[in-house]
């Protein structure tokens, strides 16, 4: 398949360097909606169950949170330097490379966040019959709790998905992996971030000095 | 190297940026965990979504580049936040306003049955 024996195409990227760009944020926005709902929920059951949020959110795991922040904030800052990178002949050996850290650090996200999931099913903190807190709410918190990391976890794996994909693409030299299609991917990525920036100070940060 | 010393200045600047913006996103993050300890009542979930609006914008103006996009793309992501804001205010007109009435518990029991229940007593 080469260039000259596909037609032109309806949309011309050379003079429209942003339509990719534009199309991710439009999803984004999109994205924004979706995951606003649940903030939406969130505030609801905050102002209303205000113990019970103070309670659930005393039993989340502050460390780990707080360590999974700092590698997704740092998985942000690989992937816009692979992008720096592309733009500057001299720097791509490393374009790669930093996509491939950028995949790596979101399955270390991952995988603490696997374990925090784990312990928090064996403390009984799953909403259900068995649910070890009392307090009015601290069930709703869970609930959402839940749904919203697990939300971002899925986001995640698709993300890490793309990454990796693209390093390894990259590093073959293909022309599907070049600078646009990084730099919309990198976009992708620090949304993802952005959602758990909210959600960080959410779900970990309430009533802590109680 | 004439040719080196022209050029390294914009890879050079922008990796400069990341990693400033990097460090500066670290620190918030430590401050917002550490405002949480303190005892501010209403005013610790407001420091938190503080910082927290604070290092979204420079993940969104420095990493995701709305610093040096046109105004095709940050109308596009301005129009995200300006629908979410909406939905936002206009969910709050109901349940902020609405004083919640949670059901008594009812005791689970028999019912009579509806043809004995409909004849006069």
């Amino acid at each position: 398949m080469t260039a000259a024996t596909l037609p032109t195409p309806s949309v011309d990227e050379k003079k429209d360097p942003d339509t990719g760009k534009l199309g991710m944020w439009v999803f984004l926005a999109s994205e924004l909606l979706f995951f606003g709902g649940l903030f939406v929920a969130y505030l609801y059951g905050r102002t209303h169950f205000p113990a019970g949020w103070a309670e659930g959110s005393r039993h989340t795991d502050v460390l780990l949170g707080t360590v999974n922040t700092a590698v997704l904030l740092t998985s942000s800052a690989a992937v816009a330097l692979a992008v720096a990178c592309e733009e500057d002949a001299r720097q791509w050996r490393w374009t790669a490379r930093l996509l491939a850290l950028t995949a790596a650090l979101g399955v270390a996200f991952l995988v603490i966040k696997g374990l925090e999931w784990h312990s928090e099913w064996r403390e009984h903190l799953v909403p259900g019959p068995a649910f070890a807190l009392k307090a009015p709410g601290a069930q709703q918190f869970f609930a959402l709790y839940f749904l919203m990391t697990g939300l971002h976890g899925v986001h995640m794996a698709c993300g890490i998905a793309v990454l990796a994909v693209l390093a390894r693409g990259r590093s073959r030299e293909r022309a599907w992996a070049g600078a646009r299609q990084l730099e919309v991917a990198a976009l992708y990525w620090h949304f993802v971030d952005i959602a758990w920036i909210f959600l960080y100070p959410l779900l970990y940060l309430v009533e802590r000095h109680g | 190297m004439a040719d080196d010393r022209a050029a390294p200045s914009a890879f050079a600047r922008e990796r400069r940026t990341i990693a400033l913006a990097w460090i500066a996103l670290l620190l918030l993050m430590l401050a917002s965990l550490g405002s949480a300890y303190l005892k501010l009542g209403p005013w610790n979930m407001v420091a938190g979504l503080v910082v927290a609006g604070i290092k979204a914008a420079i993940v969104a103006w420095l990493f995701m580049r709305l610093r040096e996009a046109g105004p095709l793309i940050r109308l596009a992501a301005v129009a995200g936040l300006g629908a979410w804001c909406l939905l936002v205010a206009l969910s709050g007109v109901d349940y902020a306003t609405r004083t919640p009435t949670p059901a008594p518990v009812q005791p689970p029991r028999q019912l009579p049955p509806a043809q004995a229940a409909s004849e006069p007593r």
